[in-house]
């Protein structure tokens, strides 16, 4: 199989790129760390929000996407840079690109460091740049894939490793993502619209989201841990056939699994079912990567003791498999109604982003400098402190947070014995948390005296050597050896046919009708046992085809590709053609005023849904505490939507006229003076700043190119209108003895959060007339929801 | 590749031929225990969805939300029903149920934010959002049961008065909290409505009244 001709050529790796993708992720990972720690020391401290640009509404989307984009993003491709032109044996496609890739990715991270704390933001978490960047992400990002597929284009090497098929599903699916969750229509240079809005929106962002941690923070990594770790152990990867698997099931089910950061919310119920039990079927593929990476450490434990390099990989690897079982654990339904919105989902991402992403990167970071500078580690033992005071420092955090957050939400859900009233108030509870809170803030930084040790440390392994790009004699792979399967041979063949057959019949199961959805899961399990049965037979064809594949980078980009699109296509179609707005029968969200309208844009741009929901769960102490259940309508017109994922604060759903104009002008000034003991950063600057005046009618025309119904208003209208209800307010507000000019964004984001919860109950005969259009089956399913309520009715 | 199966020696793990850049991999059986974990977890999705949608068992969740809170209203209107007047001023009386009221109404966040430590909706000069309570005239009423259904249910425009209290608090907090507010007043001292209090009769007074 391995053909080669016997011409060698010796070959320069492009190590330069690696060696400024490394540098650049260790600078921006001290950036993100210390973030982090300033962030995380503000919820204690109020008084560290020193000034409206250093807020915690506004650097906490700087914390995570420096964490995300620039620290993991710089260290992912500082890996696969390195492994790729060594799997295929040739330099990287081409340095112009490599060139474009890292510079024009530093300019982007220096972009977002710029506008997020100037509260330029889309108000969705982790896809908070504006759309001048997110242009910018989605060119550098297919500069990479160009780049990478010509690597593999001009490989030398017939056979694709298992890091690399990690790299191609990272590459396609985050293109993917990216952009389906950034598409937007601009109303200006700095701001735009999102164009799906409420539930979808919320399902796709956390679609994107949950991807995000899926195809950015996992697939790569997990590339990098194939490659580096059995180099770095010097023993064979535990199992092929544990990769195949595992590779290919994690692949697909990750995308199904957006969801479950909507349970118990409006969300339709099959999609937080859909969401749930593919979180519980991710366990074992998420496991199968952990396992194949603890487990080729098989008869090289001992080298845990001297190697640092093994001892951060195998430390990463356990975080891993940690939270890859706390992941479906959070995903229960019942589990979720006590985590969600609470630390212990902090915890869980951050045993994530600390303990696998940051271990994962020290490890690599460890090993590739003394090859990249051609010398020897400055010191074992400062990188083996680096290793327990960052253990510590993770675990710690970890554990502080699982404290509060079950803390936090058990004490939410206590009632008075009669079971009549709540127990606690939202500030009892803020305040039993505080000093776990404090906890986490220490195990923060002692991760990050970690970090800088491992600075201090690779500075003076670095200065102690020189920068040495590795040269190879490689032998020219033959072309017409590789790269020649056709479309017939990858689609037509016996392991495809049966797993696209399965899935229609497990379709057919979830959108038919009753009596025919049970048929076709039946057929489905038949069909199954057929499959194991076939399998059994031919698994040597099975197996040859696979290696088959293997030398076809083309048609495995396209399988790979088939398998991560297909659960976002069947939760997003169905969502976004039924639940439009005139499908939603029992309410409909009353239309923002001009005014309401640039009240709601300074909430996203403060980053108010980092600490505070507008999404009340159909669950008891939720409803109690906040009012009646938020409805799927309530929030259709909202672009973005502001579901929110974490309650800092309490919900705001329903916030509208429960309190007095007064009360919220006093609590924006300084929200200790109306909620004793809050943590909530003060927002006076509002005051003095008058509200954006001009962008709202362009603002209303692109809502209503969206679909909001807005009447026909030209651009006085609009502006006199927004005037008088700011009027209005500064009236009401007079009667309390408080002068304030009606044109400021303090009054906007009061009438926006007066607004808050108002809905209108259309007339039944409308919601019938909209539901009679017959649109045929594929376009519009049956929905589990509606069947299911149709067949318990009759 | 090596194609030849070897089902007798499981224990000894396959080396495949094939290296990429010196790295080896192994052709071993997947554990037992992990694919029985894939499978347990398909298993479970399966059942689940069709109990819960082929077989109609379970209420959904709305459904069962709508119940809940229906029974809870139920509950606090029969507790409310046997309350009157006389007996929240006998409450008021009692000061071990002033001392509860008391402690609701001065914690952080609660009545004492609008309407001050000393009930005169003052903080050191400076009017508070909320009413006075140590005066006589009331807005919304003054008879114990009026009172208290304002506490209940906040101010029938609440977007420019008081909350509803009675879901955060609880019925019998809510009258402690009014027992508090009236053993600052006598039975029979004289009420009078503000000028800019709605129509007696109207929908807002209480319907004991």
């Amino acid at each position: 199989m391995t053909s080669t001709s016997a011409t060698k050529v010796p070959i320069e790796f492009n190590d330069k790129v690696v060696r400024q993708f490394m540098l650049a992720s260790i600078i921006f990972g001290v950036v993100a760390m210390l973030a982090g720690v300033f962030i995380a020391s503000q919820l204690n401290f109020h008084q560290l929000n020193l000034a409206e640009w250093l807020t915690f509404g506004r650097l906490r989307p700087l914390h995570t996407n420096a964490a995300i984009f620039a620290f993991v993003g710089n260290m992912m491709f500082a890996g696969v840079y390195y492994s790729t032109q060594r799997l295929c044996k040739c330099r990287m496609g081409n340095d112009t690109l490599s060139a474009i890739h890292f510079w024009g990715w530093q300019a982007i991270i220096v972009a977002a460091a710029i506008t997020l704390p100037l509260g330029l933001s889309r108000g969705k978490e982790y896809a908070e740049l504006i759309w001048p960047i997110n242009v910018a992400v989605a060119l550098i990002w297919v500069v990479f894939a160009v780049n990478f597929f010509l690597t593999l284009h001009k490989r030398n090497e017939p056979s694709l490793y298992v890091a690399l098929w990690f790299y191609i599903s990272t590459i396609i699916t985050v293109a993917m993502l990216y952009i389906v969750n950034h598409l937007s229509i601009p109303t200006s240079w700095t701001h735009s619209y999102g164009i799906f809005a409420g539930v979808q929106d919320g399902l796709v962002q956390w679609w994107y989201g949950h991807n995000a941690v899926a195809f950015f923070l996992t697939t790569p990594i997990l590339g990098i841990m194939y490659y580096f770790l059995p180099k770095a152990a010097e023993r064979p990867v535990y199992s092929y056939r544990l990769s195949i698997v595992h590779f290919w099931s994690l692949v697909f089910l990750y995308i199904w699994a957006g969801p479950h950061h909507l349970l118990n919310t409006a969300l339709p119920k099959w999609l937080q079912m859909l969401g749930m039990f593919f979180s519980l079927m991710l366990w074992a593929p998420s496991w199968g990567g952990m396992l194949n990476g603890l487990l080729t450490l098989r008869g090289a434990w001992d080298k845990l003791r001297t190697d640092p390099v093994i001892k951060f990989f195998i430390a990463a690897v356990t975080f891993y498999g940690m939270s890859t079982f706390e992941g479906p654990l959070l995903s229960i339904r019942a589990v979720n109604s006590l985590s969600h919105y609470s630390d212990w989902t902090i915890g869980h991402v951050h045993s994530g982003a600390l303990g696998w992403n940051g271990f994962m990167a020290a490890g690599l970071f460890y090993w590739l400098a003394p090859r990249l500078w051609n010398t020897k580690l400055y010191s074992v033992s400062l990188a083996n402190f680096h290793f327990w005071i960052g253990t510590f420092g993770i675990l710690l955090y970890v554990v502080a947070m699982w404290i509060s957050g079950i803390m936090q939400g058990l004490m939410l859900n206590q009632v008075t014995p009669d079971g009549l009233a709540l127990k606690n108030t939202f500030l009892d509870t803020l305040q039993a948390i505080r000093p776990l809170m404090g906890l986490r803030v220490i195990g923060g930084a002692m991760f990050l005296v970690g970090w800088i040790v491992m600075c201090i440390n690779l500075w003076k392994t670095i200065r102690s050597g020189k920068p040495t790009n590795e040269v190879r004699e490689i032998a020219v792979l033959q072309r017409g050896t590789v790269d020649t399967m056709g479309m017939k041979e990858t689609f037509i063949n016996d392991p495809l046919t049966y797993t696209i057959g399965g899935l229609l019949l497990v379709f057919g199961w979830i959108f038919l009708p009753p009596g025919a959805d049970i048929t076709s899961l039946i057929c489905a399990i038949i069909f199954g046992f057929m499959a194991v049965r076939r399998f059994q037979q031919t698994s040597k064809t099975w197996a040859f085809w696979y290696e088959k594949l293997l030398h076809n980078y083309l048609p495995f980009t396209v399988l790979t590709f088939v398998a991560v699109v297909i659960g976002g296509l069947i939760q997003i179609i169905p969502t976004v053609t039924v639940n439009s707005a005139k499908n939603v029968e029992d309410r409909i969200q009353k239309l923002y005023e001009p005014l309401e309208l640039a009240g709601r844009d300074i909430y996203v741009s403060e980053g108010c849904y980092n600490c505070h929901s507008q999404m009340i769960r159909t669950l008891v102490p939720d409803v109690m505490r906040y009012g009646d259940y938020s409805r799927l309508g309530e929030s259709i017109y909202d672009h973005p939507f502001q579901w929110g994922s974490k309650r800092t604060g309490p919900d705001l759903a329903r916030e509208g006229g429960v309190r007095p104009d007064s009360w919220h002008y006093e609590h924006m000034m300084d929200p200790r003076s109306m909620s004793p003991q809050s943590n909530m950063p003060p927002y006076a600057h509002l005051k003095d700043k008058a509200f954006d005046q001009k962008a709202l009618p362009k603002k209303i025309a692109v809502l209503r190119q969206l679909g909001v119904p807005y009447p026909p208003m030209d651009a006085t209208e609009i502006k006199m209108k927004a005037l008088e209800q700011g009027v209005k307010i500064a009236e009401e507000l007079k009667k309390s003895n408080i002068q304030i000019r009606p044109d400021c964004e303090l009054v906007a984001i009061i009438a926006y959060l007066q607004k808050l919860g108002q809905f209108e109950q259309p007339a039944v005969e409308d919601a019938l007339k909209a539901k009679g259009q017959g649109i045929p089956f594929p376009l519009s399913p049956v929905i589990p929801d509606k069947s299911r309520s149709a067949a318990i009715l009759k | 590749m090596d194609s030849s199966p070897k089902p007798n020696s499981p224990d000894e793990p396959k080396l495949r031929d094939h290296v990429y850049d010196g790295i080896q991999e192994y052709d071993q059986k997947l554990p037992n225990w992990w694919l029985f974990t894939l499978y347990i977890t398909i298993i479970w999705f399966i059942g689940h969805w069709v109990c819960y949608y082929q077989l109609g068992f379970g209420t959904s969740d709305t459904d069962a939300m709508d119940k809940v809170v229906a029974e809870m209203q139920a509950a606090r209107d029969k507790q409310m029903e046997s309350i009157d007047d006389k007996q929240l001023w006998e409450m008021s009386r009692d000061p071990a149920v002033v001392a509860a009221g008391k402690a609701t109404f001065m914690t952080p966040g609660m009545c004492v934010t609008c309407h001050g430590t000393e009930l005169n909706a003052m903080l050191a000069g400076a009017k508070l959002p909320g009413l006075p309570l140590d005066d006589q005239q009331w807005k919304y009423g003054g008879t114990p049961t009026e009172i208290f259904k304002i506490v209940r249910k906040g101010s029938p425009d609440i977007t420019k008065g008081m909350a509803a209290w009675e879901g955060v608090l609880g019925m019998k907090r809510v009258s402690e909290v009014v027992a508090f507010v009236l053993s600052h007043h006598h039975e029979g001292e004289p009420i009078t409505r503000a000028p800019d209090s709605p129509p007696v009769g109207g929908a807002a007074t209480s319907a004991v009244k």
